[in-house]
């Protein structure tokens, strides 16, 4: 956790932390030496319990799952059916993004989905009340929002993890519902949008 | 002979224009008691609605009304005034009504209409406006203003007297001049054009609507815009400078301070610039999928 007497720069991101750090110096000697010492004294280890190869690969890779899956849950985005993303790490200590953590758990709400559903259902009968040309104008922005969902969806079956590509995926979403919520709003006698 | 034809030819423009005038429009005026910051709510599917502040404890409404329109009714009770355009429950629901409607310039002001185009001024009052197809204009005076529209175009011109603004649109476009203080801002497919004298907080949302801005930034101020497939175009020069994060997945990014973007990833696409200008006080956030962004911190 970075002090105030820290030298190091403050993160408040997972995308602040350096891509790879270079050690201070080269460790490679020191590393072959010791596996050279540990390969001139077999005899050191009892003989039951050598442990093979096959399984220090299997351990380092469970190992290497279990980090990956805390990194996953704790400082990368959280990933819900249709985007979602929170992303932040401040003074070295994992938090979400309030707002971001709200659209995650609506996005994969049953709710959510529901009031969805009954949106599109009352649409055409929302739009047949409008005239033609701000129910052209209507459909023309549902298509554009349509668009830009099929897009990011796109784009993130080719980079799964980006954050940008994610928080982007949930304002559309978020876009949709406004939209679908003005125009309910806009055809219902006597209260406007 | 001569004053026989006088006659008769005045006779017969008085009746024409008579004729005319009951073969297209009613028209409609009442004036009732009003509180000096009390609500005046408005509500007329078709036409126009034209509201003035002025000095006078009264509202006064002055409408020009279609055969199709049924009646105006304006009520008024405590602090609440209300003036409805009622349309026949059976038939037509496109009756034009253009009002003219006067209220106290401190009122607070609630405004629906559907295709009906609203213009308000003079009103320094909190207000509330909002139209499906029409188009919206308002003067802003310090006051808090939410406007709202679907396909109706928004226009907003302050005098740079800070306010928490709220604009959402679908496919009108927004123009706001002069603005200053809070704003929060979405459009799907409108244009946004956006000029603020000083800005405290400013939240930008397009999907595909492209952002022209530009304002001066206040110390600490922070500046949010996310776009899908809309182009950037910032202007913000700010007194205590920003830390600026600019992400894109498959724009361009330039500046005006030659700052170079830097590939997200060695394997994919995907730009990012960031850095600090001044002393770094406040922050702006520019982020789209496949929109350019620009911005610049010079006047």
């Amino acid at each position: 956790m970075a002090s105030p007497q820290d030298p190091r720069p403050r993160v408040s991101a997972l995308r602040d932390l350096p891509q790879s750090i270079e050690p201070a110096r080269d460790l490679w000697p020191l590393i072959e030496a010791r596996l050279k010492e540990t390969a001139a004294t077999p005899a050191a280890r009892p003989p039951g319990r050598r442990v093979p190869l096959s399984w220090l690969a299997a351990a380092a890779m469970v190992a290497m799952l279990a980090v990956g899956m805390w990194i996953g849950r704790t400082l990368l985005p959280v990933t819900v059916p249709g985007g979602g993303a929170a992303l932040h790490v401040s003074n070295g200590t994992p938090s979400l993004d309030p707002a971001t953590v709200l659209d995650a758990s609506y996005v994969s709400d049953p709710r959510y989905e529901r009031q969805r559903a009954a949106l599109l259902s009352s649409l055409q009968a929302r739009l047949a009340t409008m005239s033609p040309e701000t129910r052209d104008k209507v459909l023309a922005s549902l298509a554009t929002i349509k668009k830009a969902k099929e897009d990011l969806e796109q784009a993130l079956g080719k980079d799964p993890g980006n954050a940008l590509l994610q928080e982007l995926l949930v304002n559309t979403y978020q876009d949709e519902m406004r939209v679908l919520t003005d125009v309910r709003e806009a055809s219902d006698p006597g209260r406007g949008i | 002979m001569r004053s026989v034809y006088r006659v008769s030819t005045a006779l017969i423009v008085l009746l024409s224009s008579g004729v005319a005038a009951a073969a297209t429009d009613k028209s409609f005026e009442r004036t009732v008691a009003a509180q000096p910051k009390g609500v005046v709510d408005i509500s007329n599917v078709s036409g126009s609605i034209e509201v003035s502040g002025w000095d006078r404890q009264e509202v006064a409404v002055r409408a020009e009304l279609d055969e199709d329109v049924e009646r105006v009714d304006v009520t008024s009770a405590g602090d609440h005034t209300i003036i409805k355009v009622v349309l026949p429950q059976h038939g037509s629901r496109h009756g034009d009504a253009r009002l003219h409607v006067q209220i106290p310039k401190g009122s607070e002001l609630d405004v629906s209409a559907v295709s009906a185009d609203l213009t308000a001024t003079g009103v320094l009052g909190v207000q509330h406006l909002s139209t499906v197809s029409g188009d919206l204009s308002s003067e802003l005076a310090g006051a808090d203003v939410e406007a709202k529209s679907v396909s109706g175009d928004i226009k907003l011109k302050g005098h740079g007297e800070p306010a928490r603004l709220r604009i959402t649109s679908v496919s009108g476009d927004v123009h706001l001049e002069h603005g200053a203080g809070d704003l929060e801002t979405s459009s799907v497919s409108g244009s946004l054009v956006i000029s603020l004298d000083t800005a405290h907080s400013v939240r930008v949302r397009s999907t595909s609507g492209d952002l022209r801005f530009e304002g001066r930034l206040a110390r600490d101020a922070t500046f949010e815009v996310t776009s899908v497939s809309g182009d950037l175009n910032v202007r913000a020069p700010a007194a205590g400078g920003f830390v600026y994060e600019i992400t894109t997945f498959s724009g361009d990014i330039s500046n005006c301070f030659g700052a170079k973007a830097q590939r997200e990833s060695e394997y994919g696409p995907g730009s990012k610039l960031s850095g600090s200008r001044g002393d770094g006080a406040g922050h702006v956030r520019l982020k789209t999928m496949s929109g350019d962004i620009s911005l610049c911190d010079r006047d």
